[in-house]
This record gives structure tokens, sequence and C-alpha cells, in this order.
């Protein structure tokens, strides 16, 4: 097609946007609908993975080293710090017990655990808790009677009953169990704490929302590209007056589809670009009124999607142009060929 | 003008149809065993009743339909052989008018016979040139400005015309050309066609008005019940 048939045929686009502007109105305001339920989907599905995403973040693994006073009081020690006088029976005398008897002696040991838990597949982070930190932890999780009561273990003389430890975190919760026993295999990890039943709920929850998610886009979109080539299609059929004369006239089916394509992608882009402006708004009021209403932690800002809806919904108005104007018409003009008997 | 290759029997004419017959899927049979040829430069009514094959003929000729069997050679082009991609290189080479002027109603005069234009790729430059050429040639030079329906049906008709004539092709198939328009305009259209044929366009108007044909004294065509039933050379068969 030569640049002069292809400048003519854009502007021909552009001017049919203009000239069937009420078959415009309706394709900008359908596709509009459709877009914004999309997006609107998008941004809910990744708010709720994010807000699960933080939860998942506090599901931590605790991690306690094998040293002296993991042999000492064993398990024991924090049945001692919630109250239980008898726990203490159970512990054993320091003098009996030897440097061979433990692994880790020191903060270097102790780090260099923490070093290959972090190896580990599916490790997101592992932080060196000393036991002086762990205790700061637990007396500050208590009332301030209780806290009052233990602070003398941080007395050097009576002893801090806790052992060194790591705080871990895993980048995937669906693998939880598997990277668990991992932890527990490292030599220097004496036991370990968690919330398993919690990670796989959030984990499986997680999944939910995302294959819900992606069902609901994929449908939204699959509409959103019928019913635009719908739209397209009746536009044609208004039009097959100026379609039978470009037949009769010599037209070939790209000359006649061009200026269809043209419209159809314009009329995607208007759409596009302004359901993207539209949920700014919505995203923006939804969130002042549920922020003073419920107070609702951190979301996701709006700058965060604008790139990614923006193409997204370009491309859907792209491709319904295409479909609209390359599928349809294409099977009009094959089985209309009707250049005196069109109309 | 682009043309097919033509065999050297067939360099006069510029439609011809060998045994042709067209039948439809639902069972009518339009035309059958049709013989004819048109020489360069002839004006030709086609005439017969409703249902008679006149628009089955025209059809063929377009390449709208394809014969179920014979064989049609139109500008030198094989038309029971023709691709569908090639089909608009056939429709370059004839202009086409039809009963209801079929013109672009939300463009103006000027563009809508530019149109036929674009179509062919042509410049700009050419573009205003053979438009006011051929408007100026059916009277409405100063009409290019109007929109179709500022104009009276005559005049419309002559805008279809120009379109038509706008590429120069070497057939002018024209459908009922003046069957929308008051009588002493239907003679209008018929001198401008006898005209553009005087210049050298084959000219192929279906019509149904008898006394036109009559006054006009040119070759025939009488189509009756899917057979060519008369062939006169002076328009003696009416």
């Amino acid at each position: 097609m030569k640049l002069q048939s292809l400048r003519y045929l854009t502007a021909s686009g552009l001017k049919n946007v203009w000239v069937n502007k009420f078959m415009t109105l309706a394709s900008v305001g359908t596709l509009i609908a459709c877009m914004s339920i999309i997006g609107m989907s998008i941004i809910l599905s990744d708010n709720v993975d994010k807000a699960l995403g933080s939860i998942e973040k506090e599901n931590v693994v605790m991690v306690y080293f094998n040293d002296l006073n993991s042999v000492l009081y064993g398990s024991q020690a924090e049945n001692f710090l919630a109250g239980d006088e008898d726990a203490t029976s159970t512990f054993v005398d320091a003098s009996k017990v030897s440097d061979d008897q433990y692994l880790v002696h020191n903060e270097a040991e102790a780090r260099a655990v923490c070093e290959e838990i972090s190896k580990l597949d599916n490790i997101e982070s592992v932080e060196y808790i000393s036991k002086e930190q762990g205790l700061d932890g637990v007396l500050a999780s208590m009332n301030p009677a209780q806290a009052e009561y233990f602070t003398f273990l941080k007395d050097e003389a009576n002893g801090n009953p806790l052992s060194d430890g790591a705080r871990v975190t895993m980048s995937d919760l669906s693998l939880f169990g598997e990277t668990l026993q991992k932890i527990e295999s490292v030599q220097g990890v004496s036991s370990t704490q968690s919330h398993g039943d919690l990670a796989e709920k959030i984990s499986a929850i997680k999944h939910g929302v995302t294959v819900a998610g992606t069902w609901i886009v994929s449908i939204l979109i699959i509409i959103a590209l019928v019913i635009v080539s719908n739209t397209i299609r009746v536009t044609m059929y208004n039009r097959k007056l100026e379609i039978s004369i470009m037949k009769a006239v010599g037209a070939t089916d790209s000359f006649i589809r061009l200026p269809f394509l043209v419209e159809g992608i314009t009329i995607g882009v208007t759409s596009a670009v302004i359901s993207t402006g539209l949920l700014y708004f919505i995203y923006k009021a939804v969130l002042e009124t549920l922020k003073s209403a419920l107070s609702i932690g951190q979301v996701i800002p709006f700058a965060d999607f604008v790139l990614r809806l923006l193409i997204l919904f370009i491309a859907i108005g792209v491709l319904s142009g295409i479909i609209g104007s390359v599928i349809m018409i294409g099977r009009y003009l094959k089985r209309e060929g009707s250049e005196f008997s069109a109309l | 003008m682009q043309t097919g290759n033509f065999s050297t029997e067939k360099k006069s004419s510029v439609i011809e149809f060998i045994g042709v017959s067209k039948t439809y899927e639902n069972g009518t049979h339009a035309l059958e065993d049709v013989n004819i040829k048109i020489n360069k430069g002839e004006f030709v009514f086609v005439v017969g009743t409703s249902g008679a094959g006149k628009s089955t003929f025209m059809k063929l000729i377009m390449r709208e339909e394809k014969p179920n069997t014979g064989k049609i050679f139109v500008n030198g082009f094989e038309l029971s052989s023709l691709s569908r991609k090639k089909v608009p290189l056939l429709r370059r080479t004839m202009g086409i008018v039809f009963q209801d002027f079929r013109l672009i109603p939300n463009l103006n005069v000027f563009d809508n016979v530019a149109f036929a234009m674009h179509i062919v790729g042509a410049s700009n430059r050419d573009i205003r040139k053979n438009v006011s050429r051929v408007l100026n040639l059916v009277g409405l030079g100063e009409k290019a400005r109007c929109m179709p329906m500022e104009l009276s049906g005559g005049e419309q008709q002559r805008v279809g015309l120009a379109r038509a004539l706008v590429n120069r092709p070497s057939i002018i198939i024209a459908d009922e050309p003046t069957g929308n328009v008051d009588p002493n305009m239907s003679y209008e259209i018929v001198e401008l066609l006898t005209e553009i044929n005087n210049r050298g366009t084959t000219v192929l108007m279906v019509t149904h008005e008898h006394q036109l044909v009559r006054d006009f004294n040119k070759r025939v065509i009488m189509i009756e019940k899917g057979h060519i039933i008369a062939d006169n050379q002076d328009g003696g068969i009416i």
C-alpha cells in the first residue's frame, strides 16, 4: 500500500470516529465499563495479595541454637518464663556440662549457623537474635508486673535461661513444612517454633485470590473483546453502503479494513486512557472513605498500577480493534460479496 | 489503465461470454449458454423483464458471481479463474454507475469522486486535477463542495457518473442509471454516456426504459429467462 493511501486511510479512520460519534460513544462507554471492572479486580486482588503478604512476613520461624542453655534448660526455659515454677526441677547442673556437649559456644558460631540457614532455598531473611535480645523481647511481651518480676534474669549471676536464636522468614509459605525440615537439619539448630497451620492457610488464601483474580480478569477481557468486536461489526453493518461502493470501485480488502482498524484502535486507546483516569479517582475516593472509616493500613499506591493498567487497557483496545476490523470485516467481505445488491 | 493479458484474437473485444451458464444454489437458472461479444468502443443497452437474468449478467461481468460453466473475458481478465485477490484490479478497469447513485452521504461531491482515485493510490495533485476535470465534464464543476443531499436526483447520478469516469476506465457499466431520475434528466444522463462513449469508452447500460433505447438507436441485447433472445445492432428490436 502506498504511503499516500496509508495517510488517506488513517485520516479517514480518525474522521469516522467523529462522524459515527454515537457509535463511538457506545463503544467507548462499553469499553470503559469493562476496563474499569478489570482494573478494579486487579487493584483489589493486588491489595488483598499485599495484605496477606504482610501477614505472611510476620509469620516467622524462631530457630533456637544448640548452645549451653539449650543443654541446661532445653525447652523448659520458656515454661519457666511462663510462670511454671516446677520447670526448674528438670534443669541440669551447669558444672556437669562439658564444652563438647553442645555446638554453639559464642556469637560467631551462632552467626555461622545463621549463614548456613540463609543458604537454604526459600529463605527470605535470617536475623540473629542474641539471648539478651530474646529476653528483652519476652519481657516486653509481658504485663508490667510480670516483667518486673523476671527482670532478675538480666543479672549475670542469675543467668538468662534463653538460647541464642534467629528469626527466619520464608519467601513462599506453600513450601513451609519442607523448608522447616531443612532448617531443623542444619547443624547447630536445637529447636524451632512456628505457626505452620497459619502459614498453610495464608498460602491457600493467597493462591485462591490469585486464581480467582486471574479467572475474573480473563473472563472480563474476553467479554470486552467480544463486546467491542461486535460494536465494530454493528458499525460496519451501518456502513455497508460505503463498503459496497469501495468494493465496486476496486478497493482491496486491506484498503476497506484499515479505516476500521484505525477507528477501533482510536476507540480502544481513548477508552484505555479514560478508564485509567477514572480508576484513579475511584481508587482515591474509596481509599479516603475506608481510611477514615476503617483505619486501613498500607495499601498499594495508584502510581504502582498506572503503567500496568494502561498497557493492559491499550492492549485490550488495540486487540478489539484488530479482531473487529480484521476478523469480523474479513468474514463480512468474504460472505457478502454483493456490490449491486448489498443494500 | 491496468488490464490483463489479452490473447490476439480477443484484441477488439472488451467483454466476451463463451457458453456461460449460471445456476444459483437455490436452483434458479439465471443464465443458460450465453455467448456474446462486446467490442471496444461500443454502446450497448441490456434490456429484459425483471428476473430475466440482467443482474446476473452484470454481476458476472463485475466478478461478483462466478459462472458454473463457460468462460468470461473482461478487459483481458479470464473471470472464472480469477482469484479473489485480483478482483479489485479487474474492477479498476471499469466504472460502475448504480441506479440508487450510492454516494457516501457524509462526503461532499468532490470527495465522493476523489474517493475512487484514493483507492488506486493516486497522488493529491492528480486527484485535484482529474476530479475537477470530470466534474466539469458532467456539468457539476460549481457544485464540488455541495453535500449529496443538497443535489437533485439527476445531479446525484451525474456525481455517480463522474466517480465512475475519474479513473479513465475502458468500460462503463451502468445499472439502470435513469431509474431514479425524471424523464428529462434520463435523456441528459444517456446523452452524457453517449458523449463518454464517443471519446472511446465502452458503455454497457441496463435499462427498462424502452423509449430511451428506441431514441438513442444503439446495440440492444435482450435477455429473457436466462437466454439472449435478441442482439440487434440498431435498437430495432424494441
